[in-house]
């Protein structure tokens, strides 16, 4: 049972249910907003040099990039993890508070997996085009084909990554899709544009709210629910094995797959903040992203900041403690101190220390503060990636390999494209997608109530 | 009173009400074609004893998945090319664990969301049939069919009235 009075209310203001529906599909029925053309303009030109940055690459090969011998994983590879880790908030949202029975997701998780599916789809462009010939990728499907058949290698986990990035884009986009079926048929039966209920009609699949439905619907959703929820765990674990099955000093650590996973749940949540400071403030949603929900997830920010913190110095501690004199080396001579340092201290301010001001109620309730730290979170986030992709492979065992790495203009170029994909793809999702899950948000809005009048006596029940 | 109207529909404005009237509805031997709600609501689902084994076929798909997947690896690594990588063993069970993890997911979900596309019968194209549109965005609605409800109209109309619907028609 969600305690009202001690977690704050989950809506504010006495809404009644075709409140709830009119309030969150108000920006699909309203006009278009100028500051949404212009957002959108600036996505496209970003998204534009990312086109061409692509287009170059595919063209003169990933020589145009500045990744070198040494080190063969510049930002491309950065990038991919760092998208990966935004895009797990969906599932860590959806699912694990499902299971959690944690109420106020509700008001998010729409959020939060529509990012998950941009955010994947971005990464997922990275490998691709590091593999040099994208044309060929299908070379990573096992399949019986005229080569030998010369099968995969079914124990790298490079292959791993390819089944778990491609299950996981298309489970978490089903499970988006799946959510939003009930809403659609809303927007259906509400609409009055004849164009509007003809396309959301299509989409909601003939939907009507039925107990057959919606018996069925409880059924997928516990099922989807209950396995991806292994997805939040094994997608970042196998990304980590990328990693942590090498030999490079810095890489080669157990402690990987469980840092791995709560850093790419800190990103999302981290991402999933921004994106809802955004929905209060220009699409006033305030009453259903309240100020306790934002409390919420602010406070899990400062305990998985506290896990990176820990996991942080674990790995310092490991390397003087193993007595290894390479990983003493990379550590503290290229990572702690040298010339990767402003990468290493922005991951460790921007993510184990900057987030410790979410204990205090009053940043957490400072809607500007917590906009500008999810930020930086990001940014910490994105030099971790930084610091351990690069300075592991700059300085290896053999100091005749060493080299520098800095990107040129195609990689930043590409990574800048995805930025703007991501945005125009959020964009989109703000302007054509109700926004909260209306049909959850309408089973959660009995808890408002609750202490008033509404239930009687021997209606007292907990629906999960 | 002679109608050839084929249904009747009960319109109440909140849960409670509804599950009330549902009930004592039951009670009386009222037999309900089919409720529709703006969420999924306990009470109803259960007491309109539809049963779903939605989960049960989602198992049969992951046992499946699993067999087919280490069955494939197996015959890949093992039987049809065997590769040295470095003079480990052929078949390298544990390592192929997390391809098979990852794909039995992907199995499941894509088997169980065809499975409820088809028993639920909820596909692209598909025209809704609605009765009250109202019932996706506010109302909660119950449907009787008049040939078949079990108890006369006028006892079914008091019993809705008393327990809180604000309309009650025929369609």
């Amino acid at each position: 049972m969600y305690k009202t009075d001690v977690r704050g209310k989950l809506i504010d203001g006495e809404k009644s249910l075709s409140q709830i529906s009119q309030e969150i599909l108000a920006p699909i029925d309203a006009q278009t907003p100028k500051w949404w053309y212009i957002a959108m303009g600036v996505s496209l030109v970003m998204f534009a040099w990312g086109a061409h940055s692509i287009y170059i690459t595919l063209t003169q090969g990933v020589g145009s990039w500045g990744v070198n011998n040494t080190v063969g994983w510049g930002w491309a590879i950065i990038n991919f993890v760092w998208w990966i880790g935004i895009g797990h908030a969906g599932t860590a949202f959806s699912i694990f508070l499902l299971i959690l029975r944690q109420k106020w997701r509700t008001a998010i998780n729409r959020a939060a997996e529509a990012m998950t599916v941009v955010a994947v789809f971005c990464a997922a462009l990275f490998p691709l085009m590091h593999m040099g010939r994208p044309w060929l990728f299908f070379f990573v499907f096992p399949y019986p084909n005229t080569r030998g058949p010369l099968w995969v290698n079914f124990n790298s986990p490079l292959f791993w990554d390819f089944v778990a990035i491609s299950a996981y884009l298309l489970i978490s986009a089903s499970f988006w899709y799946f959510g939003m079926v009930p809403d659609f048929a809303t927007i259906r039966d509400t609409t009055k544009s004849k164009i509007k209920k003809a396309v959301y009609g299509f989409f909601a699949f003939g939907w009507t709210g039925s107990s057959k439905e919606w018996l069925r619907y409880e059924g997928l959703a516990f099922v989807l629910g209950g396995i991806a929820a292994v997805l939040v765990v094994s997608v970042h674990s196998i990304v980590s094995t990328d990693f942590a099955v090498s030999v490079e000093p810095g890489w080669h650590t157990t402690l990987f797959p469980p840092y791995f996973v709560v850093g790419a749940i800190f990103s999302g949540f981290a991402m999933v903040l921004t994106l809802v400071t955004l929905m209060k403030k220009l699409y006033n949603m305030g009453d259903f992203i309240t100020e306790n929900h934002v409390d919420a997830v602010c406070r899990v920010l400062v305990f998985i900041s506290l896990i990176m913190g820990t996991a942080y110095i674990t790995e310092i501690f490991i390397a003087w403690y193993s007595g290894s004199e390479y990983e003493m080396f990379t550590f503290f001579k290229n990572r702690i101190t040298g010339e990767y340092a402003i990468q290493f201290w922005g991951m460790f301010i921007f993510n184990a220390i900057l987030p410790q001001l979410f204990w205090s109620r009053k940043i957490r309730r400072n809607l500007w503060v917590v906009f500008i730290i999810s930020l930086l979170i990001n940014l910490g986030m994105w030099f971790e990636r930084f610091n351990i992709v690069v300075t592991s492979l700059s300085k290896n065992y053999l100091p005749a390999n060493w080299a520098d790495y800095s990107p040129t203009l195609v990689e930043i170029g590409f990574f800048v494209g995805t930025i703007g994909m991501f945005s125009a793809g959020v964009l989109l999702f703000f302007r054509y997608i109700p926004q909260i899950a209306i049909s959850e948000v309408k089973m959660i809005s009995k808890y408002n109530t609750q202490q008033t009048d509404h239930l009687k006596p021997g209606h007292h029940h907990d629906y999960e | 009173m002679i109608t050839n109207k084929k249904y009747l529909v009960g319109v109440f404005n909140d849960e409670h009400t509804l599950i009330d009237a549902f009930e004592k509805a039951l009670q009386k031997g009222v037999v309900i074609e089919e409720v529709y709600t703006p969420y999924p609501i306990h009470e109803i689902l259960h007491g309109m004893k539809n049963k779903t084994n939605i989960t049960t076929a989602a198992f049969f798909y992951g046992l499946f998945a699993v067999v087919m997947l280490i069955g494939g690896m197996y015959y890949a690594a093992v039987i049809d090319w065997p590769l040295l990588f470095g003079g480990k063993p052929f078949n390298t069970f544990p390592s192929f664990i997390v391809v098979t993890i990852v794909a039995t997911i992907l199995t499941i979900t894509i088997l169980t969301l065809f499975t409820f596309s088809a028993r639920a019968k909820i596909f692209p194209g598909k025209n809704a049939v609605i009765i009250d549109v109202r019932a996706t965005d506010d109302k909660f609605i119950i449907l009787l069919d008049q040939e078949k409800m079990g108890v006369g109209k006028p006892e079914i109309t008091r019993l809705f009235e008393a327990n809180g619907a604000s309309e009650i028609y025929e369609k």
